[in-house]
């Protein structure tokens, strides 16, 4: 007799913790999302266009909080992201697009052959002196950096540690919205916060403790934006699972359009 | 030697005529001529001499040589001339009162040379057998009483003015020879055909009396400088010096261009050979808009003999209009990007491009208003022809309709726009325009073949018309702007765009892994021009420089100004010199166009002048007979200094186009260049109107000389030739060669 109590003590123990749990929401319920981001190589990769996503490698910053470090690093969502995107810009827009991405970094002078440059987890990164004055440069001559999937004020503040040394003589000012950047092809004045999937099911959109969606920008001297910074967003994620029905559709059609709207921006100003 | 030969001059010969003044028929002296050689040669042969056929016949020569010339002499050879009737005839006496006559040679100043060739006795001799006139020459003629009247005060020398001036006065006057005393420094740059044809006319020959040193030992001159008369604001320029030196070869001095004080170019130039003319070129920029007033100047050398000629001034109109590029462009593309970066730092152009960012829209950049261009690209001539300049970039043919490219190829040919073709993979034969309309525009022939634009690096070389090119122009010495090409990044693509055409200019070719091809090509295609730059390549030279290195800005600046700078506005003033030396007519032509470019004939069309001392005039233009929508007049400038022509065109009480134009008139510069006697001008005038050109120091045997002549009240003499010494020494000369031969081959 008292085994059997022991028993069914057990059995409603576990289904009342399950329940409760069911309630609390489904964090245990298996995510919806592959972020292996493995993906075929397209047969035309080596097909030499006008534009190729150029993704940076740069070193990941190190810091006492090794869970932390190792969260974000240049290689998150790649090569996914950039070529579900690129498919979209391809078809889109009248931009010659190359089906696969291109790494770039700041330590060969290739970089200066691609104008337009994409990094992912910038509150990540940790350039050495060397490599600020090569973006530094590469800005100057005309090159467009394009920052993503960084949130809240811990990774704000690592992103600046760099970008203070890129140009510590230019601020980082809110991108207006009637700057041609938000309108070079797709109208983009209705903006909002583009979650990344760690937030799925999406009953919130921000990580860490940023909540608002940020679009700043450093101009360079004729007012063109040099650098476009999409802070507390991971536009990354909505073009890596904009093939994925668990992914709102809205959040994608946003990404998509500021994507191309910043290349466009880049190729025309 | 001549003269002691042939008893008169040589002149005297080429003015006469021979005759015969025995009066037997010329008939009867060849006659005469063959019996007598005949019979010597009868009795040579009757004589059967013992040497050969050889010695004969040198032997017969001679003798019938001798037979021949004393026959000659028997009907009495003589040298008919005109020679002017002694005190019956004026002979005019003209002498240079220019300033450069006060130049002082080796022996004092020119004009003190001609006074005492003058008071040396010529002008004595000559009053012995003419009525003498004596005239002081400067921008006209001036009758004077004696030499002490000349001053050498005048600032200007017209001869060609000056001598028509006589010729005129005198037609009712038996003049029957000019004397001219110069050194042949004359104001307008020489004497024109219309004015030797017209003192020829008169048959009044002309000697002239070189003045001053044939040839400097120790001067600089500048002796032209070719500049643009009108250029936009900050336009870079060039001007081609042409100078010359008398011993200075070899050695260096520095050549600048000046606006004021300010030095706006300069450069050590070295000097060439001793009295052969070289150029020399100089980029300057124009500044900004208004006259500028530059002096282009040599330094000045240690013992120079003049230095006034050392230095120019030249008159530019710099003009505030800001010429409007078309660009539209089928894709995004960097090339896109980076060449709008580097017109945006040209203050002077205004880029206006349009931009297929996708299938259905156009991105428009540069537009003065939200209706610009809104339904795409213009499709009436109002509407394009507002532009300046057009590019077209990787946009395919078939994106414009027929009425399009007809307006696209009109844009050149009749509104005399620039049209630029840049390279992608939608242009060329790629794009369909081997098969348009717009293909004979282009300066290539295109190939037809496809896949011509490939994705490969290719670096530049410039070619020999290039390295002239202002478009290409990096670094101002010539040798240095190569250099700086050979160093220019590779462009990222390259197009094979097609054979240039002939009349087209390559400027620069590609070094590609498919062998050389041509990358700017440019010609001249009706009022306008075309080009094909057949990369989109080119933003290479920008990302892959320096921040700090503005070679491309420097190109892309300078393509645009090629491209739109000199496309015609509506009404276009224009006159052969703006800078007017000594000059008091101001020929002037205006061009008037309506809005499509079409040649209006029925304007008002009417300059306002604003010059010094409150000068100011009305010039109404009358169309010109010949020449469409073209208005011609001529306003005197009164008094140097500086002048503003606005001109206004009125169709109907609506205005058609207005333009302004600067001119300039300076006084006495001139006298001070070709310092040198101008012999060649003195020696082709006194040779034109069979006169002769004289040394001072032969002027002594001129009083006779100048008798001869067809003009003025004149007789004809003959003067005996069969005396001359020279008929002598011949018969002299055959004889004693006779007996000579005859000892030598033992008949004597």
């Amino acid at each position: 007799m008292r085994r059997k109590f022991a028993v069914s003590a057990l059995v409603f123990g576990l289904l009342a913790v399950s329940t409760l749990l069911a309630q609390r929401g489904r964090r245990f319920q298996s995510s919806p999302f592959d972020e292996s981001g493995e993906v075929a190589t397209p047969k035309d990769a080596n097909e030499k266009t006008e534009w190729a996503f150029a993704r940076l490698r740069y070193p990941s910053i190190q810091s006492g909080n090794q869970m932390w470090s190792m969260r974000g690093n240049w290689a998150i969502d790649y090569p996914k992201a950039d070529r579900q995107f690129v498919s979209g810009v391809r078809r889109l827009s009248r931009v010659h697009a190359r089906s696969v991405e291109q790494v770039v970094d700041l330590d060969s002078d290739d970089i200066f052959n691609w104008p337009w440059i994409y990094v992912v987890e910038s509150g990540h990164w940790d350039l050495t002196d060397a490599q600020c004055a090569k973006l530094r440069e590469y800005l100057l001559r005309g090159g467009f950096l394009m920052t993503d999937d960084f949130h809240g004020t811990y990774e704000w503040e690592v992103f600046m540690a760099s970008m203070s040394r890129v140009f510590p003589d230019r601020p980082v000012k809110d991108i207006p919205n009637n700057d041609p950047i938000f309108h070079v092809i797709f109208d983009t004045d209705q903006r909002f916060q583009v979650p990344g999937t760690v937030n799925w099911p999406f009953t919130k959109t921000y990580e860490y403790d940023g909540y608002e969606a940020e679009w700043k920008g450093i101009y360079d001297d004729k007012g063109r934006v040099m650098v476009a910074i999409c802070h507390n967003m991971d536009l990354g994620d909505a073009w890596e699972h904009a093939d994925n029905p668990a992914y709102p559709e809205k959040y994608t059609g946003l990404a998509y359009r500021i994507g191309i709207n910043y290349i466009v921006y880049a190729m025309t100003h | 030697m001549f003269e002691f030969l042939f008893k008169y001059p040589a002149h005297v010969f080429s003015k006469g005529t021979i005759v015969l003044a025995g009066g037997w028929p010329v008939w009867l002296l060849i006659l005469v001529w063959a019996i007598a050689a005949a019979g010597l040669g009868w009795v040579m042969w009757q004589s059967k001499p013992t040497w050969s056929r050889m010695r004969s016949a040198s032997l017969w020569a001679l003798e019938a040589a001798v037979a021949c010339l004393l026959l000659l002499m028997l009907w009495q050879p003589a040298l008919s001339v005109s020679a002017l009737k002694p005190q019956q005839n004026i002979v005019a006496v003209v002498v240079d009162n220019s300033s450069s006559m006060k130049r002082t040679d080796a022996d004092g100043t020119r004009l003190d040379a001609a006074k005492k060739v003058l008071n040396a006795g010529l002008l004595k001799d000559l009053e012995k057998r003419f009525q003498v006139r004596l005239y002081s020459l400067d921008s006209s003629l001036h009758r004077i009483a004696d030499v002490n009247a000349l001053t050498g005060d005048a600032t200007v020398t017209k001869i060609g003015d000056g001598l028509r001036q006589l010729t005129a006065e005198s037609s009712g006057l038996p003049v029957g020879a000019v004397l001219l005393l110069s050194d042949g420094a004359d104001s307008s740059g020489g004497i024109d055909r219309q004015a030797i044809t017209e003192i020829r006319s008169h048959r009044i020959p002309v000697h002239t009396i070189g003045l001053g040193k044939e040839q400097l030992s120790k001067d600089l001159e500048i002796r032209g400088v070719d500049i643009a008369t009108r250029a936009l604001a900050d336009a870079r320029l060039s001007a081609v010096v042409r100078l010359r030196n008398r011993g200075f070869g070899g050695q260096r001095t520095k050549l600048e261009i000046r606006d004021g004080s300010k030095v706006l170019a300069a450069k050590e130039v070295t000097l060439g050979k001793d009295g052969q003319e070289q150029a020399e070129s100089l980029l300057f920029s124009a500044g900004l808009a208004g006259a500028r007033h530059l002096t282009v100047a040599l330094k000045a050398m240690d013992g120079e003999e003049n230095q006034a000629n050392n230095s120019v001034s030249r008159f530019i109109a710099v003009e505030a209009r800001k010429p409007k590029v078309l660009y539209v462009e089928g894709e995004p593309k960097w090339e896109f990007k980076f060449i709008r970066r580097a017109v945006e730092e040209d203050r002077s152009l205004v880029l206006v491009t349009m931009l297929r960012t996708t299938q259905n829209k156009i991105y428009r950049q540069g537009v003065a208003n939200n209706k610009d261009l809104e339904n795409g690209f213009p499709t009436t001539a109002e509407e394009l022809f507002q532009y300046d300049g057009l590019i077209i970039g990787s946009v395919e043919s078939g994106y414009f309709n027929m009425n399009q490219q007809e307006l696209i190829r009109q844009f050149a040919d009749r509104r005399g726009g620039g049209v630029l073709f840049l390279g992608g993979r939608n242009t060329m034969s790629d794009g369909g325009y081997d098969k348009s309309a717009m293909s004979e525009m282009f300066p290539v022939s295109m190939t037809g073949a496809k896949g011509t634009f490939e994705r490969e690096v290719a670096s530049v070389e410039l070619t020999p018309a290039g390295r002239d090119s202002l478009i290409l122009r990096l670094v101002e010495d010539p040798e240095k702007n190569v250099a700086r090409w050979k160093t220019m990044p590779k462009l990222a693509d390259f197009q094979a765009a097609g054979t240039p055409k002939p009349g087209a200019l390559v400027l620069a070719e590609m070094v590609t892994p498919k062998g050389k091809m041509p990358l700017l090509i440019t010609e001249n295609y009706g009022r306008g021009r075309t080009a094909v730059f057949a990369t989109s390549g080119s933003w290479r030279w920008q990302m892959t420089q320096p921040k700090e290195d503005q070679t491309h800005e420097m190109f892309w600046q300078q393509m645009m100004r090629w491209l739109a700078s000199t496309s015609p506005g509506q009404v276009v003033g224009s006159t052969p010199n703006a800078l007017l030396s000594d000059e008091g007519k101001l020929p002037l032509r205006i061009d008037v166009r309506d809005k499509n470019f079409i040649p209006v004939a029925d304007a008002d069309v009417r300059a306002h002048i604003m010059g010094p001392q409150s000068t100011a005039a009305e010039v109404k233009l009358t169309p010109d007979p010949v020449i469409p929508g073209a208005y011609i007049g001529e306003y005197t400038v009164p008094i140097a200094g500086d002048y503003v022509a606005e001109i206004e065109a009125i169709r109907n009480g609506q205005r058609v186009g207005a333009d302004t134009m600067l001119f300039r008139r300076e006084d006495g510069v001139t006298e001070n260049f070709y310092s040198e006697q101008n012999k060649e001008l003195l020696e082709k005038l006194a040779e034109e109107t069979g006169g002769r050109y004289w040394k001072p120091a032969d002027a002594g045997k001129l009083a006779t000389d100048v008798a001869y002549s067809e003009a003025g009240v004149t007789s004809r003499e003959t003067y005996d030739l069969w005396n001359m010494p020279i008929f002598f020494l011949l018969l002299l000369a055959m004889r004693a060669g006779e007996w000579l031969l005859r000892r030598k081959w033992g008949a004597v």
